[in-house]
């Protein structure tokens, strides 16, 4: 018993190894290749974005890697850093380790990230700390705030006229006040057209896991769910694999394009343009005149929107495509209201 | 609820229970040599990567040759360190856990970029067994599932009669009770974990293989989603034997379907609750088993 109670020197050395060795991979994993130099000549404008997931999961994250790279691609000088970050401790800390290294513009993509933004934003006065989704402004903080349900609206209308049964779901990876607002939306458009539709909400409690995506999207269909509206990043994959399996489904992909997934069951994608947002706002910052604020990022702007599976199109009834020509255009007009709609949990 | 609702949800529970067995069973074999692996998450999200790379050959069995592989691998570099240079076994297992996500997560982009892999890797259908799978209420659930599943049918009696019916399983538990007293019988008790380790790691390879190859058809990063460490509380709650563990993996997983369940039939509780259900159950069993543990006397201490 007693070598149990001593640490033996051994120990702590093969400790010490393995833990640089984690270091090492969690690092090449965050940066993925990402740290870049600048073109010689240019000023320098370096760019962080902070991801709370994978950014190989074909939706949330993956689409902000994709606007940090048109960043990279589109801005002279520009370099950027990724990291993938998990715990609101460690949101702080990757926000303090890039506003102390000088950086411009620091993103932390999610609503989750809001209070770290606003702990760290006033250590770091020379550094703009934004969030994708999130309400908190201050002198040198703010936050994207997509207008997701309007498309989200759009997708519950061809759900509700697309529905055989009667029932369709939402599945989110957790309840975000984002992702709440958006299933509110696509309920209340699937009963603009079908005022007798049956809504079911789940939530698979993470954003990784698709093998319970896969049960959640079972366990719907299982209750007669026809069309299923995924919001859960990697673990919607397994969403997208139950309803190809089932023959007789449909799905819609969410915040990116996600119609390739699985072409052949999926209706249309509610898409954000997340690079086309980064964009909007890295412009700002790199010509000095940023204001922070919340930047609402709607479809007039074109920075979300629905976009549908051009395979399926002729599918959708005819009657349901012109009441999404007509919502669109007032949306575009700024015309258009959203009614509320309560999720029956 | 109606038959069929109830039948899709025993359906769905040995779905979820299935790589819960798989990873539980080897740790179970890994327990009873005295080991305990905290790494077995390593093992499962190596097997899942492992699962997808080889069923790139378009076969599914090598497939799962390729999950057993991956988690043989980082198996043998635990038992490298915790048997051969006997560091401390938690601290190890912690290591390997993360260093099998970190791994994964970095390969999987390397080789496949943010557009990740499609949706349509080589899977297993589910294969009902003539006669069985009509059996009223629960044929479907037990015998309307993919072979992996099947294949748990002959494992847990196999390994139950290989602990108490020969010399090896002999070997195995006494190296788990009293390793001196086994080296003094003549075994050698690092070689007999080792061997355990490798066992547990093709377990823990395999229950990844099954969440790629059985049931969503692609890999995504940490879709292991802390089964490790689950299977680790199912082997406690099975008490260390192969038919309790099977039961305890059957229990979660059917708790993990109920919870599915009891979100689609609009209850009108908060979604947090059912989420909850499983790991709700395993807390009251463990606690209400409290005192009358069989756990292995020399689990998880430092060989001398």
């Amino acid at each position: 018993m007693l070598n149990n109670s001593v640490i033996h020197y051994r120990t702590v050395r093969i400790f010490a190894l393995l833990t640089v060795l984690n270091i090492a991979v969690g690092i090449s994993a965050a940066c993925g290749g990402a740290r870049d130099s600048a073109v010689g000549g240019a000023k320098s404008f370096k760019v962080a974005l902070l991801t709370p997931g994978p950014i190989s999961d074909q939706s949330w994250n993956g689409s902000a890697y994709a606007g940090l790279m048109r960043i990279k691609d589109s801005i002279p000088g520009a370099q950027v850093s990724h990291i993938q970050t998990k715990t609101p401790a460690e949101f702080e800390e990757n926000f303090r380790q890039y506003g102390a290294a000088g950086y411009s513009l620091v993103i932390g993509h999610g609503f989750e990230f809001q209070d770290a933004a606003a702990r760290v934003g006033p250590e770091f006065p020379k550094t703009i700390y934004i969030t994708t989704g999130g309400n908190t402004v201050g002198a040198n903080f703010g936050a994207m705030s997509f207008a997701f349900e309007e498309p989200s609206y759009i997708a519950g209308i061809i759900a509700g006229a697309m529905t055989k049964s009667g029932t369709v779901g939402c599945i989110g990876g957790t309840e975000l006040p984002p992702v709440k607002a958006a299933f509110e939306a696509f309920t209340a458009g699937a009963k603009s057209v079908n005022p007798k539709v049956n809504v079911i909400v789940s939530y698979i409690g993470n954003w990784e896991d698709a093998s319970a995506g896969k049960e959640q999207a079972l366990a719907q269909l299982g209750r007669g769910a026809d069309v299923i509206f995924q919001d859960a990043d990697a673990a919607g994959l397994g969403a997208f694999q139950a309803v190809r399996e089932s023959k007789h489904a449909y799905i819609i992909g969410s915040n990116a394009d996600q119609n390739a997934v699985a072409p052949e069951v999926t209706l249309g994608s509610v898409v954000i343009d997340i690079p086309h947002a980064f964009m909007v706002v890295a412009n700002e910052v790199n010509g000095g005149h940023f204001k922070p604020r919340i930047v609402k990022l709607d479809m007039r702007l074109d920075v979300v929107r629905w976009t549908v599976n051009p395979a399926l199109a002729a599918q959708i009834p005819a009657a349901a495509a012109h009441a999404v020509d007509s919502v669109r255009t007032q949306m575009l007009a700024g015309q258009f209201t959203i009614p509320a709609a309560t999720l029956t949990k | 609820m109606s038959g069929g609702a109830f039948t899709a949800f025993l359906e769905s529970g040995v779905r979820f229970a299935t790589p819960l067995a798989y990873a539980a069973l080897g740790e179970l074999v890994v327990e009873r040599a005295g080991v305990i692996n905290i790494g077995l998450e390593g093992a499962i999200i190596c097997g899942a990567f492992g699962a997808l790379i080889a069923a790139g050959t378009g076969s599914v069995w090598l497939g799962f040759a390729g999950a057993a592989l991956a988690g043989v691998l980082l198996a043998a570099i635990f038992a490298f360190f915790v048997v051969t240079l006997k560091t401390d076994q938690i601290i190890t297992g912690t290591a390997m856990s993360m260093l099998g996500l970190g791994l994964t997560g970095t390969l999987y982009r390397t080789m496949y970029g943010t557009a990740g892999a499609s949706l349509h890797i080589a899977t297993i259908a589910p294969a009902p067994v003539p006669g069985l799978s009509a059996i009223p209420v629960i044929g479907r659930a037990f015998f309307d599932q993919p072979v992996v599943t099947y294949a748990l049918y002959a494992i847990v009696p196999a390994l139950a009669w290989w602990f108490y019916r020969t010399t090896g399983g002999l070997a195995l538990r006494a190296v788990g009770e009293h390793p001196e007293a086994a080296r003094g019988a003549g075994i050698s008790p690092s070689r007999v974990q080792w061997a355990a380790l490798l066992f547990g790691g093709a377990m823990g390879g395999i229950s990844g293989g099954t969440l790629v190859l059985a049931q969503v058809g692609t890999f995504a990063e940490g879709m292991s989603a802390g089964r490790g460490f689950i299977a680790i509380a199912i082997v406690v709650l099975g008490r260390w034997t192969p038919f309790g563990v099977a039961g305890a993996a059957l229990l979660f997983g059917a708790a993990s379907a109920l919870q599915t369940l009891a979100q689609t039939m609009g209850w009108g509780m908060p979604y947090q609750l059912p989420l909850a259900f499983p790991y709700l159950l395993t807390l009251v069993l463990l606690a209400s088993t409290r005192g009358r543990t069989a756990s292995p006397a020399a689990l998880g201490q430092r060989p001398a």
